[in-house]
């Protein structure tokens, strides 16, 4: 099929089989690695993307999913050389040790922004439910998280 | 000291956050050929045939490797140093004929992209001559699985340590019985290699997430009867490893077909080929009796230990009888025990796993020790409080001091900060009224290493070079698995050589160019490699200083360093910085500034943490929750206390995952569990804000700045607090770990059962 979407904002147009995983477009085809596979099957979340607003899984995500739709990944967050606030966040809130998982949590919790700026701890832990990290024990990830909404605006 | 002690993010945190950082997954070679794999479909067997023609005829197959057409290649994958420091045999093949788990390694095949090699894999053809397997302890002792003169029992063992006491006679007597299942280590960056061969200088490069590049180079060295000085092994960024990425499964694999095929080639494995055919931790079996007076002193410990090895021995020979070692790190044990036995299965091999083995056997001792305070009517930290080493005395079984040991302190600390009298009373009124929820506060120990030493006579080398423009740039073997030892390091250079830490560039562990190590093992990187680390920047250091002094033709004890330039005393103008310094000494000494050291580790400190947990059950469903969570350490200074932090709740979330969740199961036909979906790990709702408190003053002699380790002692007291929270919520005596569920349900059925007969 031919696909037409938008990548971090710019238009792609790929011939590609319609079954192929919105992770594999993104890695192989645009060269976009800094979306993880951890565990191909949507429970590890490290393949984290937004879609329309709406944090998903590339790995679950096939491409005939994918016509006329907005994509966000990890390298569409820093602009001019400035980090997103959440990743900066993340980086001096000292939540990241192996990385596997960050660029998916913090994609997890970019969607959670845009939808509530203002979340409570327990929000924040739901909305990284399905975002696994082995190296921490989320506190400093919820810690992050909670001082990158308070720096745009929102009461935590 | 500036730098140490504050807290930084780990040196690559912002190629992290950006996405930027290559992992191994992420690396393309020019010509690359991406590996899929075919593994065994039976659990114990023969492959009596591999048809590859249909794989073959794929377009963009470069080949198809296995037993029957290719030299047997022969490898152990424990082996992390040459044969004459570790007797190894080669155990297993790096394509099998005579495969041992469903998972072993059959085939590989090779493409042009990995779709191509998938397809291609799939396609291959094996059959096998299947023989009679075993999944589990009651089935290995029978020795249906073992082959003409193989026993069931693979290796046995009798240590013993101290003199026994001389009123043992009259000492009270406590045992347990624990079993433990399986965990997968669950490193979200699942297995992954590149490697590439240059058939015109006979080199071959090898690119990986791994715990010691020498390892792997002498395994595949010798395996291919290469000189050692053509293998060369680059530590890549690693996605976590627990002790998951410490045995050789991938490069093998990765370095006979790069060098067959003559191109690159890039392996990566999914996370069901990561479960089920990389390893896991040994399931366990222990009986645990320990002997107390009526004071509660601890006269007596003894341990029965079945360890289930899996597929291949590997690792569990060592495996069985190290932890047994860290019995003495934390408590006075007078004279212990230990009687332990190693079984083989049909099942994913078992292999290193943080801690290596110590939380299991803690899990047991703490078990006990729970259920001697209960029978001593005794409080289980006054328990504790009796029988913890103090400074002065000595761990019996290394024979060295314990030094600055601050267990003590940890258990005082920890009592008062998680409320432990408050927590426990509430308890007990909170379960009278409640009919369904029943809560329980615990405290657990756990004592670990700090280096190989005794074991081996441990050691370090650094070398570090001061540029022309004044910066420095290292050359040390580290092997940093995401818990920040390369920024720990630097912040220990710039310390020593009053550097901005920017001003330091310290790239990580490479055959070809740092100097021989160990790698990262028991917990040594810091205490021993951090040293190393220390001591060459006092080197470079006196280096500069020596230069300066001829420079200025002034005596070097007129000088000193302050703000990256060399001051002269008495004389507030002289501010030498050390580009001038650098440059001066390359056109004047002819040559550049340049330091080394070598530093040999001869002590080995204990290292101890005390761990609180508050856990609620649910009596209907046989749910648990962890309500609150408190670990105190021991750790000597902390090089980067937030990272320690950071690390040690990792070992909570991972703890409690062994204590309540994970199980790394096999069904009936030798299939392992091999998703995450069926494999349970902690997420942020399941946990509460764990607290993590330093204590740091009790100073090592020998770590850098006095630091002692954190990596693997974290681990060891978790599963045996949360286990005991939920026993003391249920005043039960659950003894499988984890206490899932199912096992909860079942157990409080089948005592409602009794007490209705």
């Amino acid at each position: 099929m031919r696909l037409n979407f938008f990548v971090n904002d710019a238009p792609v147009s790929l011939e590609v089989d319609p079954q192929r995983r919105l992770l594999d477009i993104l890695r192989e085809d645009l060269e976009l690695t800094g979306t993880k596979e951890g565990c191909s099957e949507g429970e590890c979340g490290a393949c984290t993307v937004i879609m329309d607003g709406l944090a998903v899984h590339a790995c679950l995500t096939l491409a005939a999913q994918l016509q006329g739709r907005h994509v966000t990944t990890i390298e569409g967050l820093e602009k001019n050389g400035e980090l997103d606030i959440l990743q900066r966040c993340f980086v001096e809130e000292i939540a990241i040790q192996c990385g596997f998982c960050t660029t998916g949590m913090i994609m997890s919790a970019k969607a959670l922004l845009l939808h509530n700026p203002n979340p409570t701890e327990e929000e924040i832990r739901t909305a990284l439910s399905g975002n696994l990290c082995r190296c921490s024990g989320y506190v400093q990830i919820v810690n992050a998280v909670s001082r990158a909404a308070r720096e745009l605006g929102g009461e935590v | 000291m500036k730098l140490v002690g504050t807290e930084q993010p780990i040196h690559d945190a912002r190629s992290k956050a950006t996405g930027r950082l290559r992992y191994t997954c992420d690396i393309v070679q020019p010509r690359q050929a991406h590996l899929a794999m075919v593994f065994s479909s039976i659990p114990h067997g023969y492959v009596v045939s591999v048809d590859a023609t249909k794989a073959l005829e794929l377009s963009g197959v470069y080949g198809v490797f296995h037993y029957y057409n290719t030299p047997e290649y022969r490898f152990n994958h424990y082996r992390t140093q040459f044969q004459a420091a570790q007797d190894l045999p080669p155990e297993e093949c790096v394509f099998q004929r005579y495969v041992r788990f469903v998972g072993d390694r059959v085939a590989a095949v090779a493409a042009k992209d990995p779709e191509t090699a998938r397809r291609a894999a799939a396609l291959v053809k094996v059959e096998y001559q299947q023989l009679p397997y075993a999944t589990d302890f009651d089935e290995a002792l029978t020795g249906k699985h073992c082959l003409d003169g193989q026993a069931p029992i693979e290796d046995e063992c009798n240590i013993t340590v101290g003199q026994p006491r001389p009123d043992e006679a009259e000492g009270i007597e406590v045992t347990v019985h624990n079993e433990l299942s399986r965990l997968h280590h669950a490193a979200m960056e699942p297995h992954a290699c590149v490697a590439d061969y240059d058939p015109d200088t006979d080199e071959l490069t090898i690119q990986s997430p791994n715990q010691a590049v020498f390892g792997i180079r002498t395994v595949v060295a010798d395996m291919l009867h290469m000189p050692y000085n053509r293998v060369r092994v680059i530590k890549a960024p690693m996605g976590g490893s627990f002790g998951g990425k410490q045995e050789w499964m991938l490069e093998p694999v990765c370095a006979v077909v790069a060098k067959e095929l003559k191109r690159p080639v890039k392996l990566v494995y999914d996370r069901a080929a990561s479960m089920r055919s990389t390893y896991c931790r040994c399931a366990m079996r222990g009986d645990v009796r320990g002997v107390f007076r009526k004071d509660g002193t601890l006269l007596r410990l003894d341990l029965d230990i079945l360890l289930d090895a899996g597929a291949y021995i590997g690792n569990s020979r060592d495996y069985i009888r190290a932890p047994f070692g860290k019995m003495f790190r934390c408590y006075r044990v007078p004279y212990g025990t230990l009687h332990g036995r190693v079984v083989s299965t049909n099942t994913t091999p078992s292999g290193a796993f943080r801690s290596w083995g110590v939380a299991e056997y803690y899990v047991m001792v703490e078990h006990m020790l729970n259920k001697a305070a209960a029978a001593l009517n005794m409080d289980p930290v006054e328990l504790r409080l009796k029988n913890v080493l103090l400074p002065g005395e000595s761990d019996i079984k290394m024979k060295l001091p314990v030094e600055e040991t601050r267990t003590r302190e940890c258990l005082l600390q920890g009592r008062d900060h998680f409320h432990w009298e408050e927590k426990r009373k509430a308890d007990t009124e909170f379960n009278a009224s409640n009919h369904r929820y029943k809560r329980g506060t615990a405290v657990a120990c756990g004592g670990h290493t700090n280096t190989y030493y005794t074991r081996f006579n441990d050691f370090a080398g650094v070398e570090a070079r001061m540029c022309d423009d004044g910066t420095v740039q290292a050359n040390v073997s580290i092997h940093d698995h995401g818990c920040g030892s390369v920024q720990a390091f630097k912040m220990i250079l710039a310390d020593a050589l009053e550097l901005p830490i920017d001003l330091i560039r310290m790239g990580e562990a490479d055959t070809a160019h740092t100097p021989y190590d160990y790698g990262c093992f028991s917990s040594r990187s810091t205490f021993v490699v951090g040293r190393a680390v220390q001591c060459c920047g006092e080197n470079l250091r006196r280096e500069i200083i020596k230069s300066a002094a001829l420079m200025l033709d002034v005596p070097e004890e007129e000088l000193y360093i302050k703000d990256a330039s060399v001051r002269r005393k008495g004389y507030e103008d002289v501010a030498l910085p050390y580009k001038d310094i650098s440059q001066w000494t390359i056109l004047n000494r002819r040559q550049e500034l340049f330091a080394d050291a070598r530093h040999h580790n001869v002590t080995n400190p204990t290292v101890t943490g005390a761990h609180f947990a508050h856990v609620e059950v649910d009596t209907w469903t046989g749910l648990t929750k962890v309500l609150d969570y408190l670990a105190v350490h021991d750790v000597g200074q902390a090089i980067n206390p937030a990272m320690c932090i950071a690390q040690t709740q990792g070992a909570i979330q991972m703890g409690c995952g062994a204590a309540l969740r994970e199980q790394f199961t096999f069904a009936p036909d030798g299939r392992s569990v091999s998703s995450l979906a069926k494999y349970h790990l902690m997420n942020a709702p399941d946990l509460p804000d764990i607290q993590v408190e330093l204590i740091q003053d009790g100073r090592s002699q020998e770590g850098p700045f006095g630091a002692k380790s954190i990596g693997e002692v974290g681990m060891v007291p978790v599963a045996a607090a949360v286990a005991g929270a939920v026993n003391q919520a249920l005043d039960a005596d659950l003894q499988v770990i984890p206490m899932d569920p199912d096992r909860i349900v079942e157990y409080l059925t089948k005592r409602e059962a009794a007490k209705c007969d």
